[in-house]
């Protein structure tokens, strides 16, 4: 006969057991949603370039093509090959230009040296916000409020300064006509602006990794302001300036409103590319479309793997400090 | 020549003085240590010596000339810092030419000056090597070897050895003070640990709340405090304190405490009678015996080798430390009898703190 304190034994270990089993069955709920929300985020990039190995029969087939029947690499070969002969002579005159190596360099030069720009910027300046309090104790913060302006609500106004108003103003005041319209530059100055602040946090971040006594032992040894940085704080951000750069660039890259609003027909961005891809003969060309997405989101994510462990420590804001 | 004078001077920080006040004169090729609790305002002072901060008012010369207005790198001085301030992408080599390269000397110069440095600090085989594969004390010769590359007239030093472990930190010491017999420079440094006061100063300079206390040498410093603060500071263990009233009795002063009734010798004056005092008496100079004198009983019992520390409350609201022979057979709840030398006696006024003999 089981006497109550073996009663009690038992209650309690079945207890256990129904507890473990419970916090089993919430791992795997949890963990099979988290999967699932994963695949629903993933599937339309698996889609895009599913799509870019596919014949035009396939693009938008019914029942869909999960998987290419028949892969190709044309869509691939259509945007990067210079088609002179007969044919491709006759099927520019109905589609428009697949050409991607335009929009290609464009989109390098625009994003290299706006990123370039915006990081010798932001570093001088988040060096000053670090050592001389430029801007008084809330500057930081209030510098990251340019950041939160959707760039829907100034892409019309921008287009007016850079359409009217600014050729009008040189005119009138310079006696010579200054464009920013269509141009690589009003669109670099544009995304300097823009990504301006995120460089002046993440660069932030490093510098204020710098002991100050570095700079304090370099002055006492008789080395200026521009040496002392030049010298001792550049090398050591260096990597921070890295990473820095080249999450500008993944900002830049991937940037379409703005592109689409301050260009036409000149100068043209990647993004702006993948917008344009029409043909008479048959319609919207899915195929090219989704290769040019390829393309664009290749160094996105290679990049951003490559930076995501910094990216963490540049976004803690300075709030983790050796 | 290296002498410095500070003149007035004082330091704010917003609303908050630093320094207040500071006279001082440091001779030329003496080794003065500024010593005192964080806060105290010595690391302000000293960075006011070396240009990293201005004076808020006041005047500081160095070698004779006023050098308020010149940058840190034109006033002839070397620094060394608390945390070393090596520059970790640099190697030892560069780390120690960095100052002669930025006075664009010539670089088979700079190879023989940093050669030589750092033979005299004993670190040529480091000189291929960065600070993070240097050890602690490594690393404070490579900081040492940075500053005399220079040949300033004047070192300063902000607590360089407090992030070295007990025993390196004693041998850095030696190595000082040896380097400064050498180099016959003039050194200013700057501790809390006042060890490193009493081993190493010509003089010493004890601040607190942005005040000198005293200055003096170190043995004067011990033997006859300026304030209850300068004798609580320095001294391990700490000097035991009495607070009590003094009367006179028959013609002689005594100091009546709530437990003890102490004679106070013939040469205390008699203005001091009706006026609270503190008695100060070290360890050193409290006897410890069976019988005759004040009861008290043993609390701990600290044993430091050549002798020991015995804490024993006697009724009084904090207890004594006395030094005893570690062969004395005393044991944790032991009764024994006190008694202080009279010739170990400071007097301290009350209120102000102030030394009254």
């Amino acid at each position: 006969m089981t006497t109550p304190a073996e009663m009690t034994r038992e209650q309690t270990a079945s207890a256990g057991a129904r507890n473990v089993r419970k916090q089993r069955l919430k791992t795997i709920a949890r963990h099979a949603i988290l999967i699932a929300w994963t695949l629903v985020i993933l599937f339309p990039i698996y889609w895009m370039v599913a799509t870019s190995f596919k014949e035009s029969g396939e693009w938008v087939a019914w029942p869909p093509h999960w998987i290419p029947h028949e892969p190709t690499i044309k869509n691939y070969s259509q945007i990067f090959a210079f088609d002179t002969s007969e044919a491709g002579v006759a099927r520019e005159a109905t589609e428009q230009p697949f050409n991607v190596w335009g929009p290609l360099g464009d989109s390098l030069l625009i994003c290299t040296v706006s990123a370039l720009i915006a990081l010798l910027l932001g570093t001088f300046l988040a060096y000053s916000i670090s050592r001389f309090n430029v801007g008084g104790k809330h500057f930081r913060h209030a510098i990251l409020m340019i950041r939160m302006v959707p760039p829907i609500v100034i892409a019309i106004p921008l287009l007016m300064y850079y359409a009217i108003m600014i050729p009008l103003a040189a005119e009138t005041v310079l006696g010579t006509r200054i464009v920013l319209f269509d141009t690589r530059i009003g669109v670099s100055a544009i995304y300097i602006a823009t990504t301006l602040p995120f460089v002046i946090w993440m660069m932030l971040t490093f510098i204020e990794e710098v002991p100050y006594t570095l700079e304090h032992a370099a002055r006492m040894m008789g080395a200026g302001r521009m040496y002392t940085l030049r010298r001792v704080v550049l090398p050591l951000v260096a990597s921070g300036m890295v990473v820095t750069f080249l999450f500008v660039f993944i900002l830049n890259w991937a940037e379409f409103l703005l592109a689409l609003t301050l260009t036409h027909p000149d100068v043209v961005t990647l993004p702006v590319l993948l917008n344009k891809f029409q043909s008479a003969s048959e319609g919207r060309l899915f195929g090219p479309q989704a290769a040019i997405g390829t393309i664009i989101t290749i160094p996105v994510v290679v990049l951003g793997m490559l930076i995501q462990k910094h990216l963490i420590r540049g976004f803690s804001f300075g709030t983790i400090r050796k | 020549m290296a002498q410095i004078v500070l003149k007035d001077v004082v330091k704010r920080f917003g609303a908050q003085i630093a320094v207040k006040g500071m006279n001082l004169q440091v001779r030329d090729g003496e080794f003065l240590i500024m010593v005192g609790p964080s806060g105290c305002g010595k690391t302000t002072t000293l960075n006011m010596i070396s240009g990293l901060e201005r004076p808020t008012s006041g005047e500081i010369a160095i070698g004779g000339q006023v050098v308020n207005d010149l940058e840190p790198g034109e006033r002839g001085l070397g620094m060394v810092f608390q945390d070393l301030a090596l520059f970790p992408h640099l190697t030892v080599y560069e780390n120690i030419a960095f100052g002669l390269r930025v006075k664009k000397v010539l670089e088979a110069e700079i190879d023989s000056r940093v050669r030589a440095a750092a033979e005299a600090m004993h670190i040529s085989p480091l000189l291929a090597k960065r600070p993070a594969q240097c050890s602690g004390g490594e690393s404070q010769r490579v900081a040492l070897a940075r500053t005399i590359v220079t040949n300033p007239a004047v070192f300063l030093m902000d607590e360089p050895l407090s992030s070295l472990d007990a025993k390196l930190r004693v041998d850095m010491r030696t190595e000082l003070k040896r380097l400064h017999d050498r180099l016959s420079a003039t050194f200013v440094y700057v501790t809390h640990d006042q060890a490193e006061a009493m081993t190493m100063a010509d003089r010493i300079v004890v601040m607190s709340g942005g005040l000198v206390e005293q200055i003096g040498e170190p043995l004067e410093i011990y033997r006859k405090p300026a304030s209850q603060f300068v004798a609580s500071f320095f001294g391990t263990p700490t000097m035991n304190f009495l607070s009590g009233t003094v009367e006179s009795t028959g013609g002689s002063l005594a100091l009546r405490t709530a437990n003890l009734r102490q004679r106070l010798p013939d040469s205390m004056p008699a203005s001091l009678v009706g006026r609270n005092v503190v008695l100060g008496v070290r360890s050193e100079h409290v006897t410890i015996g069976k019988n005759g004198g004040n009861p008290g009983k043993v609390q701990l019992i600290e044993p430091l080798g050549a002798e020991s520390l015995v804490f024993f409350e006697y009724g009084g609201a904090t207890p004594l430390v006395a030094k005893i022979d570690p062969e004395m057979p005393l044991d944790t709840g032991d009764n024994l009898t006190f008694d202080f030398d009279p010739a170990g006696y400071h007097l301290f006024d009350a209120d102000t703190g102030k030394r009254l003999n």
